[in-house]
């Protein structure tokens, strides 16, 4: 049986020795950085124009001044990186896949040719990312649903815990353990899609039988990565606390350290060592 | 030049011309900008407002000046004023209450054509003197907003708020006479609008006063003629949840209170009253 230390120690090796590696995660990472800073700067002319509607009928006018756009900014973040990681992420984490697998298979991967391979399986890739984004959206608006309505239906406590843990921390940590949950059972349909050159459906099949198959390890290669998110959300948590207690534009920055730590570190460990592990799994 | 190399000078272009449009936008010195540094002298204020004992004199000199030079740079911003009252409410916070006067007499002067604008610092003078324990200079003030702008917002608040003074200061006598005169003013005032929505919030306040005197007769009198003038005008939910707390709370008439309800739910089927009112019916029932 292949060991997780084994693929993260394979993982750690590829990207020492073959910096092509980071480039769909860097490219990733500055996508999202252009939309930050796209949304940075939406409450000021001429973006304004374009996004000064929406956010005054969505949120409310306020948020398009000065430091409550601040308090906004994270939330605004996290849907175009949502956008992002459905329109590009899905093609860029296909990259990262084949080039892993050409790794493995000790060729030189040439950039421009794998991105045109991967380019005719897009349809598929965008439709694993979206079902995987749509699935963990709809649970994350069920679960804040729920716990709302269970609140405000004149109940004080749940599980001997009252309405403020739930509705925060508590909310917080059943979002992080779904996500850690629903990206492993879809964590080896990329490689299984890529590699195997499988179809959509048996893609993801595989990916439920794998993830059945080799739960703690599969749920284990997820969450170790995510852990290290984990004071990145703790810092984002409170936009209001960064504003009043340091000053507006530490939002900002916090949101440039998310980015760079779940683009590059966390999207690709767990991206590179599912495919390793994969392939272990299969050479084995 | 080729096509390819053409289309390569095309494409940079655009990659050029996306960030230096985005910092040009970053530099601009829009609303956004000047909200920016407003911010930034505001938490200098704030710094002093929180403290205002540890503050040192050059500090306080320099955090004036900061929202001076803000106000005249920027005369048309809203924040302007804010940045006024702000440099008032400083001098009074650190008891130099003469300048926070001459400051608020400063912004009369210049904004006379705003009644709002004026009547909040009337009412700031007045504060600044019940600050310093001077109720009958402040009463003066007060009286001034009463006269001159009496249908701004602090116009409409400022009865209520002097006989709240007397009644935080235990002098029931004066508290009563203080709401009769608030009760005639605003019976007045809806007399000089009648049926606008400025007529519905005078009726509203003589029936606040009456129940701050306890003479609920009164009081039921009011909101009763408020059902009738105001029928089919307006949404009259509230008057009637005022009315049967009254009944329930105040008469020990819990019949009465259930038999307005059932009225509310009746007239109104799709108000957000209606479920509080009939978990209000159920209560009383029981009680019955």
């Amino acid at each position: 049986m292949v060991s997780l230390k084994k693929a993260y120690l394979k993982t750690y090796q590829l990207a020492k020795g073959n910096p092509v590696l980071f480039l769909p995660f860097a490219a990733f990472a500055a996508f999202e950085f252009v939309s930050l800073i796209i949304l940075y700067l939406a409450p000021r002319m001429p973006l304004k124009l374009l996004f000064g509607p929406p956010i005054r009928s969505l949120w409310g006018e306020r948020f398009l001044h000065y430091p409550a756009n601040f308090i906004l900014l994270p939330k605004l973040a996290s849907l175009a990186r949502v956008c992002l990681t459905v329109v590009i992420g899905s093609l860029l984490t296909g990259i990262a896949t084949l080039l892993v697998y050409n790794l493995y298979k000790k060729n030189k991967p040439v950039i421009k040719e794998v991105f045109k391979t991967v380019l005719k399986q897009y349809l598929s890739l965008f439709c694993i990312v979206l079902l995987f984004t749509l699935i963990f959206y709809g649970l994350d608006k069920i679960t804040s649903k729920l716990l709302i309505k269970y609140f405000t239906s004149g109940h004080t406590n749940l599980l001997f815990l009252g309405a403020k843990f739930w509705l925060g921390l508590g909310l917080m940590t059943l979002n992080f353990t779904a996500a850690v949950l629903i990206q492993s059972a879809f964590v080896y349909a990329i490689p299984v899609l890529i590699i195997e050159k499988a179809t959509l459906t048996k893609a993801i099949l595989k990916s439920f039988g794998l993830f059945k198959k080799l739960f703690l390890k599969t749920v284990a290669l997820v969450l170790f990565p995510m852990l290290i998110y984990i004071p990145v959300i703790v810092i984002q948590y409170d936009p209001a606390f960064l504003i009043t207690r340091l000053f507006p534009e530490a939002v900002l920055l916090a949101s440039i350290l998310s980015l760079i730590v779940s683009s590059l570190v966390v999207d690709l460990t767990i991206t590179v060592t599912a495919a390793n592990l994969y392939l272990m799994n299969k050479n084995e | 030049m080729n096509s390819s190399a053409a289309r390569k000078k095309n494409i940079l272009l655009i990659a050029l011309l996306i960030p230096v449009s985005l910092i040009l936008s970053g530099c601009a010195d829009d609303d956004y900008a000047i909200e920016k540094r407003y911010w930034r002298v505001k938490k200098q204020a704030d710094k002093i407002l929180a403290n205002p004992h540890a503050c040192p004199p050059n500090q306080l000199e320099k955090t004036v000046s900061a929202l001076n030079s803000f106000s005249e740079k920027y005369p048309k911003s809203s924040l302007a004023v804010d940045a006024e009252f702000s440099i008032a409410n400083l001098y009074i916070i650190t008891k130099d209450y003469e300048s926070g006067r001459a400051q608020l007499k400063k912004i009369i002067k210049k904004y006379e054509k705003s009644k709002e604008l004026a009547a909040q610092s009337v009412f700031f003078i007045g504060n600044s003197y019940e600050l310093e324990d001077k109720w009958p200079a402040a009463l003066e003030q007060y009286k001034r907003i009463l006269q001159n702008y009496p249908e701004t917002v602090k116009g409409i608040e400022i009865p209520i708020y002097i006989a709240q003074h007397y009644k935080v200061k235990f002098e029931p006598d004066k508290m009563n006479a203080a709401l009769q005169e608030a009760i005639s003013h605003y019976k007045t005032m809806a007399a000089r609008y009648p049926l606008t929505p400025m007529s519905y919030t005078m009726d509203m306040l003589v029936a606040q006063c009456y129940s701050e005197m306890k003479d609920w007769q009164s009081t039921i009198n009011t909101l009763n003629a408020m059902l009738k003038t105001y029928n089919g005008k307006v949404s009259l939910e509230e008057i009637m949840l005022n009315l049967s707390a009254i009944y329930s709370q105040k008469l020990d008439n819990p019949a009465k209170a259930i038999e307005i309800l059932n009225v509310l739910i009746k007239e109104y089927p799709k108000s957000r009253y209606v479920n509080p009112a009939k978990d209000i019916i159920k209560r009383l029932s029981e009680k019955q």
